[in-house]
């Protein structure tokens, strides 16, 4: 039995595997399964200030070895995970990442406001349409990155800000230091690719909003690549995510630069995935006679 | 709710592109409603997702399903042999829920029945089933051994090569010798629901409907906000964990 702790930003999470935004709600479902206290944290569905309905269904789909979903951040309103939801996720001991996403500018500075001082990390979506900066996406260009970040960033007084980079850009190396410039304390990758899967018989795409998200253990080697590039780029820690279906999976995270790890499509191929890689990942570390999960970390050489 | 890891027992055509794969569970998974489903893996690592496929019998731990060949996972499915080992999560979704209920009219179309005839088998020695089932035509028609121990089965097809021609909510709404029923649960086809729910309202038949709804599904237990459903509130229902099973007037078809 390793020491599976990490430390990131000051927090101490029991081991470095948390439920990825979007797949695990606020985590009551799953712990209808199994004990979520188990886990390292659980990154919450992303919330937004007001309540949202999301897109038309269908809303996902599948590839080869990946899924496909546009969900379109249907959630209740971050006053209503506050009221019902936060407290249930504390009482289970794990790390509480609010994941959050806005409109504008303003939108992230003021659901940081309602949520500084009372969860773990916050963790910035940026990749939905905005509308002040021209219907681009927040998260595309280094310039819109960075000011997301310092918005959000002066907001939070207690409440360390995780970044969530997404995949669809140009630079990672580039958009991680824009984070870092804008006051990010950590950084998470990669957010969905955006792809589209077509219905041949019916000549449309199966997805009601056409293109989504891609996810699951096809975009791994992607994802890895994308870590290992944000996790040299910056000095501040790197939550890597993008297809982890097991405990091999974390450690190759790990080594690539991640402090800590996302499980998300994974869940809903196995509900019980995340204790599952947690047992495995302790395995690899004890087969190797390693005894504590952070040696591992960056520990790769490049050819 | 469990996932377990059970025994493929058999796996047959039952119909013209439809099979019934019945599994054995490891251990009890507690009880089965009718409308109540699972979310079965198809054995092959390249799908993802799990598919969500109504109980049509518990028996033990005997577990039946059937599925209606469609694309990729199904096709996988159909090739699954007696021995092999596939996970399912079970049981999921609220199920139909006939407590004080007894002449109960089940209005079923194609894939549809099969729900049906779980609630069926689970009630029909204390509950009168008048069951009005629509098929696309003659080798679409099964499992009749089953839908037979309702009170009363009409069986129509689109063609009419099986039964009279017509749809499952005509054969109901046509029944001269129905009773008054205290009930009134339909699963089959968006357009077959979407009929009963005009007819029922401008007929002013005013037994309570319920309907077994179908989507797309993530998690299939209420996590992922995927299979949602429009209520006639507003608001979304999550079809995997506040349904599959909803009073027709609280959605919308």
């Amino acid at each position: 039995m390793a020491d599976l702790s990490v430390k990131i930003c000051g927090v101490t999470l029991k081991n470095p595997i948390i439920a990825a935004s979007g797949t695990f709600g606020f985590g009551r479902e799953y712990n209808e399964i199994y004990d979520i206290s188990k886990i390292g944290g659980v990154s919450t569905k992303g919330m937004t200030l007001e309540p949202r309905a999301g897109n038309a269904v269908p809303r996902i789909a599948e590839g080869k070895s990946v899924i496909l979903n546009a969900v379109g951040l249907q959630n209740p309103g971050v006053e209503h995970f506050l009221k019902h939801d936060l407290q249930f996720l504390k009482d289970k001991g794990v790390c509480v990442v609010a994941n959050v996403a806005g409109r504008s500018f303003d939108d992230y500075g003021a659901i940081c406001a309602k949520l500084d001082g009372l969860v773990d990390f916050v963790e910035l979506n940026i990749s939905c349409p905005n509308v002040k900066a021209g219907g681009m996406a927040f998260g595309i260009k280094p310039e819109s990155i960075k000011e997301v970040t310092r918005v959000a960033k002066a907001s939070l007084k207690k409440t360390p800000l995780m970044v969530k980079l997404s995949p669809n850009v140009e630079s990672i190396p580039v958009n991680a230091r824009a984070a870092e410039s804008g006051g990010a304390d950590c950084i998470s990758l990669i957010n969905t690719l955006t792809g589209m899967v077509v219905d041949i018989e019916r000549r449309k795409p199966l997805i009601a909003n056409n293109t989504g998200g891609v996810s699951g253990a096809g975009i791994k080697p992607i994802a890895v690549r994308m870590v290992y590039e944000a996790a040299h780029a910056v000095k501040i820690p790197v939550i890597g995510m993008g297809g982890i279906t097991c405990g091999a999976d974390v450690v190759e995270f790990m080594m690539a630069g991640a402090k800590a790890v996302q499980v998300g499509t994974a869940n809903f191929t196995d509900a019980n995935a995340m204790p599952r890689i947690i047992a495995e990942t302790d395995a690899w570390l004890d087969k190797h006679n390693i005894k504590n999960i952070n040696e591992i970390v960056d520990a790769l050489t490049l050819n | 709710m469990k996932d377990l890891l059970a025994v493929v027992k058999s796996n047959s055509l039952i119909a013209e592109n439809i099979y019934m794969l019945t599994l054995t569970l490891p251990e009890d998974a507690g009880k089965i409603r009718g409308g109540q489903f699972v979310n079965l893996a198809t054995g092959d690592n390249s799908h993802l997702l799990r598919r969500p496929l109504g109980v049509m019998k518990a028996e033990g731990r005997d577990i039946a399903v059937c599925y209606q060949l469609k694309g990729e996972g199904t096709q996988r499915l159909a090739k699954a042999e007696a021995g092999e080992k596939l996970k399912i999560l079970l049981p999921l979704g609220n199920g139909f829920n006939l407590d004080g209920k007894k002449n109960i009219a089940v209005i079923g179309g194609g894939v549809g029945v099969f729900p049906l005839i779980a609630t069926i088998r689970e009630h029909c020695a204390e509950k009168n089933f008048y069951s009005y089932i629509g098929f696309r035509n003659k080798s679409a028609v099964c499992l009749l051994d089953e839908l037979e121990k309702s009170e009363k089965l009409t069986v129509v097809t689109d063609d009419g090569s099986f039964g009279n021609k017509g749809n499952a909510v005509g054969a109901f709404l046509n029944d001269k010798d129905k009773p008054d029923f205290d009930l009134i649960i339909a699963c089959g086809p968006p357009v077959m629901l979407k009929t009963l729910k005009k007819e029922l309202a401008e007929r002013n038949i005013d037994a309570p409907c319920l309907v077994s709804l179908e989507e797309r599904m993530g998690c299939g237990i209420g996590a992922c906000l995927v299979c949602v459903c429009k209520k006639t509130d507003g608001e979304n229902a999550r079809v995997c964990k506040d349904g599959p099973v909803f009073n027709i007037n609280e959605v919308e078809l």
